[in-house]
């Protein structure tokens, strides 16, 4: 019998006794130059795992409390979307259309604002939509995209909480308010998809 | 691995999971340099290895609720880290073009005269055929679970630790003419 190839010596290593091993450990045993590979291959797993532990060059751990926090308020404003978004945006749209005494005459320029409003939140929750088919959560992300991420989840978050206040506000400032808040969104949340999705692609997932 | 540190690590389990700072970087203390290492001896720089270690730990926090203690902490994390690992692998394959090379390229002449150290010669396999030997002979990895966190077959995972040895034995001078 020829000696024993390394794939051979390697499957006399593995537990368990596939077909063909026995042969193979039986080789192994009554020839001097294979028991001498097998036991120049144990030295070198042993040598393997003793080889010292790498150790990172600084702590991390600030900046992944920091990636936490950020999904943590991801959670929140995906939360806000999918079961407040309809409700706060037709609550918007409600109160600036019906608060606005001028309004039940429709001037042209109030019917545009509408027009517009209607068409950022649409915009917007398309944009969301692309996020949420991404799943960051899932991806593997790089600590910088992490942290442009987490600052603009921020911002996002600090915009919803904003829009949630806009009923409250004075009904001369209410709808230009509410258009600015959600214009900023969705220029958040456009930031997000460049950073999450337009990168991605560039890499090739 | 540094026994002290995870009996820390499974103590401040339920803490982790309530979400408290303090049992969180408790956790990132015991497993902090196991994960590195892991991370570090798959990837080929140190910046994709602290990557790796932030994804790590962030994924721990996220699902760490989903862990029901059925096997070790440390043994879910290491999946956790290996996947992580993998994934950061499967997207800097590009560079796999080294192993393409030095299956093409004939035998250099340093290749059999220059004897390796057991580090360089790690370093210089490829990232798939490193991968393997890591997560395999000392991670303790079986070929099945390889193939399964690497999505290919057995047979890949047996050839590819098989090539490793090989290489590494030519490497480190062990080769004994026949």
């Amino acid at each position: 019998m020829t000696h024993l190839t390394m794939e051979q010596l390697l499957a006399v290593r593995e537990p368990g006794l596939e077909p063909g091993v026995a042969g193979w450990r039986d080789h192994a045993s009554a020839c001097d130059l294979c028991r001498a590979e097998l036991d120049r291959l144990d030295q070198r797993v042993a040598r393997l795992r003793a080889l010292p532990a790498l150790q990172p060059s600084r702590n991390r751990f600030a900046e992944i409390r920091t990636a936490t926090s950020a999904s943590r308020r991801r959670k929140r404003w995906v939360a806000f979307s999918a079961g407040g978004f309809a409700v706060a945006a037709s609550l918007t749209l409600a109160v600036v259309l019906t608060r606005t005494p001028e309004l039940s005459g429709g001037s042209a320029q109030q019917v545009a604002e509408q027009q517009e409003l209607d068409s950022i939140i649409a915009r917007s929750r398309s944009l969301e939509g692309a996020i949420q088919d991404y799943n960051p959560d899932q991806r593997v992300t790089d600590g910088r995209t992490a942290v442009v991420a987490a600052s603009l989840e921020d911002r996002l978050a600090r915009v919803d909480d904003q829009l949630q206040m806009v009923n409250m506000m004075d009904q001369s400032v209410r709808r230009e308010a509410a258009l600015r808040l959600w214009r900023e969104r969705v220029g958040l949340l456009n930031a997000l998809v460049d950073v999450h999705v337009t990168r991605a692609r560039a890499v090739g997932f | 691995m540094d026994l002290f540190r995870l009996a820390d690590a499974d103590a401040v389990l339920p803490r982790v999971k309530a979400g408290d700072p303090v049992a969180q970087e408790a956790l990132y203390r015991a497993f902090e340099v196991p994960v590195y290492n892991l991370a570090r001896r798959i990837c080929r720089t140190t910046e994709d290895a602290e990557d790796v270690l932030q994804e790590t730990f962030f994924e721990v926090y996220r699902s760490i609720g989903r862990f029901r203690g059925d096997g070790s902490l440390w043994g879910w994390v290491r999946t956790i880290a290996s996947s992580k690992a993998l994934m950061r692998l499967r997207r800097n394959k590009y560079r796999e073009t080294d192993e393409l090379q030095d299956d093409i390229t004939p035998l250099r002449r340093e290749d059999t005269a220059l004897r390796m150290d057991l580090e360089t010669a790690l370093e210089r396999l490829s990232q798939t055929s490193r991968a393997v030997v890591w997560l395999h002979d000392v991670e303790g990895y079986t070929h099945e679970e390889i193939a399964g966190m690497m999505d290919k077959t057995v047979s890949f995972s047996k050839s590819q630790l098989a090539r490793a040895h090989t290489r590494l034995r030519r490497w480190l001078g062990e080769e004994v003419p026949a």
